[in-house]
C-alpha cells in the first residue's frame, strides 16, 4: 500500500533550481483585474504591447468575453478604448480547459454574476437557508461533461455540510468544539543575525507552550498578488507620466505590461492562520444550538459571552513578541474556509480580502457549493473541479514523515517555510496537540516502561536485547529528566500531523511537483515527506473543523522544533508604490517594487541608493533600468555613464523625444569648468527672516569653500603625481586658489594666471605644467567658461557619457597612468558634479533622479568625499534620488555617509573577501558567518549552459532595513533589455530573461 | 539550536517473545497477535455463514488469519498504523492499484454556516 512510483522526470531538473518556470495556472489572468491608467490614449487597434489582450482568461468564452471584461476600470470613470482584438482568447488557452469537461461557449453572453439555479438546488432546503443563500440561485448550470469521460456518480446526496456550523467573530463552532482563530503576520527571516532568529523561535515556542492542553490547527494559504491595486497606486503616484509617442507603448500599456508580468510569474502572498480548539461544548449547549437552529438563530448569546471571556487569555498569549497574532475577522475566516474547500484552486475573480467591496457576508461560503471532488480508489491525487469556471485542479497531500535532527537558525531553513522556494503555491495544514510538562512526562514514562519491560523480557528469556532498546531507554530517561527539571518551554511537547498540499493542472504535473518537493525536502532538510493513500480525507483535513484524516505520521516533537517550522516566515523587501524591478530570490518569491523617492517623501530619510558589485554584476543595467522607469514616470533623470552604453536608452522610441545625450569627450571648452559646477545657493530657497539669512550666508560660504577644494583637487590631478607630492605644490596651489575669487564666474585660467604672476620659480613651473595639460583636447573642458545652457532642465532624461575615454585601473600607481588615463580622473570628478548640477536648476520639491556610475573614482580625494556627503544631505531637501554605483563599498563606508544611505543593492562579489565583508557591513548584515558566500554565489552561471546569464541578482537593503536577495527582472518592458545590453554583442542574441517567459505572448 | 523529534522513542520495536521458559522461535509485535486474535473469529463467522457449523479446531481459519495478518503487517510501519492500512484496504478494496475511473465524492459545502461579525449579540445575522 505504498505510493506508486512517481513518473520519471527530466534528469536535468534541480528541485531548488531558480531557473524553473513558475506556476501560472492558479491565477487565471482574467480572475484578477488588470488596471489600466486612466489617461491613456491608445493608437487605435494595435496599441498594446506584444498584441496581448488586456485580460487573458480562458473562461471569457464561458460568460461572453465582452460582458466579463470590467469596462469601467478607470480611476476617473473614463472608459479606455479597447480594440476588438481583446475578445480573442490568447494562445495557450488550451491548458486552461479542463481535460474531462471542455467548456463550450454558452448560447448567450451572461454577466459575471451567474443567473441560473444550480443543479443541486435540492441539496439545501431553501426555507431554512440564511439570507446569503439567495445568491446561490444565481449560479449557472455547470457545463455538461462529454459522455465519454463522465465519471461514475454514486447514488447518494452529493452535498455534505462542513462540520463548522457557525462563525462568530474569530470563533468557529462545530457541534462539539469551539476554535478561536488568529492571524499570524509574516516575520522576516533571511539575513537576520542568528541571535535574533533564535530569540524569535524561543518566543514562539514559549507561546506554544502557553497553549498546553489545546489542539492547534496551523494553516497557511496563499493569495495572488493584487497587481491591479499596485498599478492603481503607481498611477496615482505619477501625476505627469511622459506623453505618449506614436508607435511606442503608452504609460497605460506600460502599467498593463507590468501587471501581466506580475500575474504571469504568480507571486502568491502567504497568509498564516492559527486556530486554537479550546472548548468542548456541553450537551446542553449543543442541544440549545440545535433547537435555536430550527428557528434560524444559531448558537445562544450566553455561550458566545462565555467564550468571549475565555478567549481573552489567548489574545494575551498570542499577541506578544513572537507570533504577534491578532484575531481574524469573520471575512478572513470565510476566505480561509473557501480556500480550504477549493484547495489550491484559483480564488474567485476580483477577490482580495483588502478590497472585497462587492462580496457580501456569506457569498464566499456559497461559492463552495460549486467545488466538486473526485477520487479514484488508491488514487494519489484528488481532483477538484469548479463547475462555475470549469477549472480543474489535481491536489496531492504529502505528510511529514521521519525527520532527522535540524539546526534551525544556523544551518537549515524553517521546515514549513522551506517549500516556498519552489515556484508554485502550496498550502500547509498542521494539526497538533500541545502537551504540557505533566502530560508529556506521563506519555514518555509510559513509553519508557514499555521499553524496560521489553528489556526485561529479553533478560528473562536469556536473550540479548537489541542495543537500540538501551539507547532509546537512555534517551527517554534523559528527556524525562529535561521535562521534570526544565522550564515549560523545554518540557512541552507537540504531537501532531503536518501536511503540505501540492497541486497541478493535471495529474502528471501534480505528481511531478510532489516528487520535486519530496526530493528537495529529503536532500536539504532530511525530512521524508510521504505520499499516503486516502488523499481525499487528507485534503479534507485542511478545512477548519474537519476531523484529522489519519492517525499515521504523527510527529512528536518539542515545542521549539514546532516553533521552528515557522510557516509565517517571509521575505518582503521594497515598498509597494514603486516600479516593479524584479522579485525576491531567497527562500520565497515576492515581487519587489522600488520607489527611489519613497525614503525622502515618506520615511524622511536621505535618498542615496548605493549599488556595489564587481564588473559585470549588473550595476549599469540596473541603473539604466531604474532611470528608464523613473523617466517614464515623468521624473527628471540624469545618468552619468562614463563608458557610454546607457546612451542607447535615448534611442528608445518612447523616450526619444524627451532625452538628450551629452558626450563630454566631444563637448565644448569650459563644459567642466570646476568653478561653475557648484551652484550658488539662491536666497529664495531659504526661509525668510534673520534665521534664513544666516542659513543662506552659511550656504554661500560653504559653496565657495567647496569650489576651492574642488579646484585644488582638479589642479592636483592635472599635474604629474611626482610634482603633486612635493609639499610646496600644495601650498602654492592653495595660495592661488585663495587669490582667485571662488565664484561661479571664475575659471581655471585665472588660477594659471595667478600662479604665473607669483614671484616663485616653482609657481611658474606649476603654471606651465597646467598649461601643458590644457593643450590636450580633453583638458580644454576644464579651462574657460561654460556655454550658458550646457544642461537645460527641459529634457526628461539626460545621459552624460564619456565615450572613448580610457578609465585607469586604480590598482596601478598614478605614475604609470598614460596621459589620457590621468585626464580621466578629473573628468570623472567634474562629470559627477555636472550631473548633479542640473538638479539644482528647477523647483526644490519636484522629483529628480541622478545616477552616477563608477563612483569609486571619487575615493581618496577630499572633494569626492564632500561631494557624496553633500549629495546625501541635499537629497532630502531637493528631493533628489541619488544612485551611486561603485565597485568597492569602501569608498561609501569610508566616506561616512552610511547613515545617509537609504537603499543598498549589492551584486556579485566573489573575488575579494575584504570587499565582500565591507559590502555586508553596508547591508548591515553580520560579517563572517557565511553570508560572504551568499554574495559570491549571486548571479551564478550554470556552467553546463553556453547561453548568457539572462538575469542579475542582488542583495538589497531597503529603507526600512529589510535585507533580501533580489532577482532583477525588467523583461516586461518591451525592448528595454536589448537597449541596456552592455555586453559586447558579438555573441548570439541571448534570451533576455531566461527564467521567465514572456507572459503568454 | 539543534532540534530533534522524540519519534525514535516511539519507534522502538516491542515484540512478544513467548511465555516464560518457552521462547517462541519467531518474535512478532504485540499488535500482530492482537490482529490475529480478531481475525480468527471473523474467518470462523465467515465459515459459519457458508457451512452453518463451527469446527472444533478451526485450522483453515487460523491459517488464513496468519496469512492475512502477515500480509497486512507488511504495510505497517511506525508511521502507518494497522488500523489505517485496513481502512484503506476496505475503502479501496475493489482495486489493487490506481484505476482510471473516478468517483465523485460528496461536495463539501459551507453555505449553511451562520456568520456573525463579532461575538457581541447585536451583529447576529
Amino acid at each position: 500500500m505504498s505510493s506508486p512510483p512517481p513518473p520519471p522526470s527530466d534528469s536535468a531538473n534541480h528541485p531548488d533550481d531558480e531557473h524553473e518556470k513558475p506556476d501560472v495556472s492558479t491565477v487565471p489572468p482574467g480572475a484578477v483585474a488588470v488596471f489600466q491608467a486612466p489617461r491613456a490614449v491608445r493608437p487605435g487597434g494595435n496599441g498594446k504591447p506584444n498584441g496581448r489582450p488586456d485580460i487573458e482568461s480562458p473562461f471569457l468564452d464561458l460568460f461572453g468575453a465582452e460582458a466579463r471584461r470590467p469596462r469601467e476600470s478607470t480611476v476617473e470613470g473614463e472608459v479606455v478604448g479597447e480594440s476588438p482584438a481583446h475578445a480573442v482568447p490568447p494562445n495557450g488557452v488550451e491548458r486552461w480547459q479542463p481535460a474531462a469537461a471542455p467548456v463550450s461557449p454558452p448560447p448567450a453572453p451572461q454577466p459575471p454574476q451567474p443567473s441560473q439555479p444550480p443543479e443541486s438546488a435540492a441539496a439545501a432546503p431553501p426555507a431554512a437557508a440564511p439570507a446569503h443563500r439567495r445568491r446561490k440561485q444565481h449560479k449557472p448550470k455547470p457545463a455538461p461533461a462529454p459522455d465519454a469521460k463522465r465519471p461514475k456518480h454514486k447514488e447518494r446526496d452529493p452535498a455534505q455540510d462542513l462540520a463548522i456550523t457557525e462563525i462568530a467573530g474569530h470563533l468557529t463552532y462545530t457541534p462539539n468544539t469551539v476554535t478561536a482563530w488568529y492571524w499570524l503576520p509574516e516575520v522576516r527571516w533571511a539575513f537576520r543575525p542568528d541571535g535574533e532568529r533564535e530569540a524569535l523561535l524561543m518566543a514562539i515556542a514559549e507561546q506554544y507552550a502557553g497553549l498546553a492542553g489545546f489542539r492547534l490547527h496551523l494553516r497557511r494559504t496563499t493569495r495572488p498578488f493584487p497587481a491591479d491595486e499596485w498599478a492603481r497606486t503607481v498611477d496615482q503616484m505619477t501625476p505627469a507620466p511622459l506623453p505618449t509617442v506614436p508607435g511606442a507603448p503608452s504609460w497605460a500599456d506600460h502599467l498593463v505590461a507590468a501587471q501581466h508580468h506580475l500575474l504571469s510569474v504568480n507571486h502568491a502572498e502567504g497568509q498564516t492562520y492559527l486556530g486554537v480548539t479550546f472548548a468542548r461544548r456541553s450537551l446542553g449547549d449543543t442541544l440549545t444550538a440545535r433547537v435555536r437552529n430550527v428557528f434560524g438563530k444559531g448558537v445562544a448569546d450566553g455561550e458566545h459571552k462565555r467564550m468571549a471571556r475565555m478567549v481573552e487569555q489567548f489574545d494575551e498569549v498570542l499577541g506578544m513578541f513572537g507570533m504577534r497574532g491578532r484575531r481574524v475577522t469573520a471575512g478572513e475566516l470565510e476566505w480561509l474556509l473557501y480556500r480550504s474547500v477549493a484547495l489550491c484552486m484559483a480564488p474567485p475573480a476580483h477577490l482580495s480580502p483588502v478590497t472585497s467591496g462587492e462580496w457580501e457576508r456569506g457569498d464566499l461560503l456559497a461559492l463552495t457549493e460549486q467545488i466538486e471532488r473526485y477520487r479514484t480508489p488508491y488514487g494519489s491525487t484528488v481532483k477538484l473541479v469548479n463547475r462555475l469556471t470549469g477549472e480543474e485542479r489535481h491536489v496531492a497531500i504529502l505528510a511529514v514523515g521521519r525527520m532527522e535532527p535540524l539546526e534551525i537558525p544556523e544551518r537549515h531553513e524553517p521546515w514549513l517555510h522551506f517549500h516556498e522556494r519552489l515556484p508554485w503555491p502550496m498550502e500547509i495544514s498542521a494539526r497538533v496537540d500541545i502537551l504540557g510538562p505533566g502530560d508529556s512526562f506521563r506519555n514518555l514514562e509510559h513509553r519508557l516502561r514499555m521499553i524496560r519491560s521489553q528489556q526485561l523480557d529479553y533478560a528473562e528469556h536469556g536473550m540479548d536485547a537489541p542495543p537500540e532498546l538501551e539507547r532509546l531507554a537512555q534517551r527517554a530517561l534523559h528527556l524525562g529528566d529535561e521535562m521534570t527539571t526544565g522550564l515549560p518551554i523545554d518540557a512541552s511537547r507537540t504531537h501532531g500531523w503536518h501536511r503540505i498540499a501540492v497541486s497541478g493542472a493535471n495529474r502528471d504535473e501534480c505528481l511531478e511537483r510532489a516528487r520535486r518537493l519530496i526530493q528537495i525536502y529529503s536532500r536539504e532538510l532530511r525530512i521524508a515527506l510521504q505520499h499516503p493513500k486516502n488523499q481525499e480525507w487528507l485534503a479534507r483535513e485542511f478545512i477548519p473543523g474537519e476531523p484529522v484524516a489519519n492517525t499515521g505520521y504523527v510527529r512528536r516533537m518539542p515545542v521549539k522544533l514546532f516553533a521552528a517550522a515557522l510557516p509565517q516566515a517571509a521575505s518582503t523587501v521594497g515598498d509597494r508604490r514603486g516600479d516593479l524591478i524584479g522579485r525576491t530570490a531567497g527562500t520565497c518569491r515576492r515581487p519587489v517594487f522600488l520607489d527611489l523617492h519613497f525614503p525622502m517623501e515618506v520615511r524622511e530619510r536621505s535618498g542615496l541608493a548605493v549599488f556595489v558589485a564587481e564588473p559585470g554584476g549588473g550595476k549599469s543595467t540596473l541603473m539604466g533600468a531604474l532611470g528608464y522607469l523613473a523617466a517614464r514616470r515623468g521624473i527628471q533623470v540624469t545618468l552619468l555613464d562614463p563608458s557610454g552604453p546607457l546612451a542607447r536608452l535615448a534611442a528608445m522610441p518612447e523616450l526619444r523625444p524627451f532625452s538628450r545625450v551629452l558626450n563630454l569627450t566631444g563637448s565644448e571648452q569650459g563644459t567642466l569648468a570646476p568653478y561653475a559646477l557648484i551652484p550658488t545657493p539662491l536666497r529664495s530657497h531659504f526661509p525668510d527672516g534673520p534665521g534664513g539669512d544666516r542659513e543662506y550666508e552659511i550656504a554661500v560660504s560653504n559653496a565657495r569653500a567647496e569650489r576651492r577644494m574642488l579646484v585644488q583637487d582638479i589642479c592636483s590631478m592635472l599635474i604629474p603625481p611626482q610634482v603633486a607630492r612635493v609639499a610646496s605644490t600644495a601650498t602654492l596651489l592653495r595660495h592661488a586658489v585663495r587669490e582667485v575669487p571662488a565664484e561661479e564666474a571664475s575659471t581655471m585660467d585665472d588660477i594659471v594666471a595667478c600662479l604665473r604672476n607669483m614671484d616663485d620659480d616653482h609657481a611658474h613651473e606649476l603654471s606651465h605644467l597646467l598649461m601643458d595639460t590644457a593643450e590636450m583636447p580633453l583638458a580644454m573642458l576644464f579651462f574657460g567658461s561654460p556655454a550658458p545652457s550646457t544642461l537645460g532642465s527641459d529634457a526628461a532624461l539626460t545621459i552624460i557619457t564619456m565615450a572613448g575615454l580610457r578609465l585607469p585601473d586604480l590598482k596601478i600607481e598614478r605614475e604609470y597612468w598614460s596621459a589620457e588615463e590621468s585626464l580621466a580622473l578629473p573628468m570623472l570628478h567634474t562629470a559627477h558634479r555636472l550631473a548633479v548640477r542640473r538638479c539644482y536648476g528647477g523647483s526644490m520639491s519636484s522629483r529628480k533622479l541622478v545616477g552616477l556610475d563608477e563612483a569609486h573614482f571619487m575615493e581618496g580625494w577630499r572633494s569626492g568625499r564632500s561631494f557624496l556627503v553633500r549629495l546625501a544631505r541635499d537629497s532630502r531637501k531637493w528631493n533628489i534620488a541619488g544612485l551611486v554605483a561603485s565597485q568597492n563599498p569602501r569608498d561609501i563606508l569610508g566616506l561616512d555617509v552610511q547613515n545617509l544611505v537609504s537603499t543598498v543593492l549589492v551584486g556579485r562579489i566573489a573575488e575579494d573577501p575584504e570587499i565582500a565583508s565591507e559590502a555586508l557591513r553596508l547591508l548591515r548584515v553580520p560579517v563572517d558567518v557565511g553570508y560572504e558566500q551568499t554574495l559570491a554565489s549571486l548571479s551564478t552561471v550554470d556552467t553546463s549552459s553556453s547561453a548568457r546569464l539572462g538575469f542579475r541578482e542582488f542583495v538589497m537593503r531597503d529603507v526600512d532595513g529589510r535585507v533580501q536577495k533580489v532577482r532583477v527582472d525588467v523583461s516586461y518592458v518591451p525592448g528595454l533589455l536589448t537597449y541596456l545590453d552592455t555586453t559586447p554583442a558579438m555573441a548570439a542574441p541571448a534570451p533576455l530573461d531566461g527564467h521567465v517567459a514572456e507572459p503568454e505572448a | 539550536m539543534r532540534l530533534r523529534t522524540d519519534d525514535d522513542i516511539y519507534r522502538a520495536r516491542l515484540v512478544y517473545l513467548g511465555p516464560l521458559g518457552y521462547t517462541l522461535p519467531i518474535h512478532l509485535p504485540y499488535s500482530q497477535y492482537g490482529l490475529f486474535v480478531l481475525l480468527v473469529p471473523m474467518f470462523m463467522i465467515v465459515h459459519y455463514l457458508f457451512t452453518f457449523k463451527f469446527d472444533l479446531f478451526p485450522a483453515w481459519e487460523i491459517a488464513l488469519a496468519m496469512v492475512a495478518t502477515s500480509y497486512i503487517f507488511r504495510h505497517v510501519d511506525p508511521d502507518r498504523p494497522a488500523r489505517k492500512v485496513i481502512h484503506t484496504a476496505l475503502t479501496d478494496w475493489r482495486r489493487t492499484r490506481e484505476s482510471s475511473t473516478e468517483r465523485r465524492e460528496a461536495r463539501l459545502i459551507a453555505s449553511r454556516i451562520r456568520i456573525r461579525e463579532s461575538l457581541s449579540a447585536k451583529d447576529a445575522l
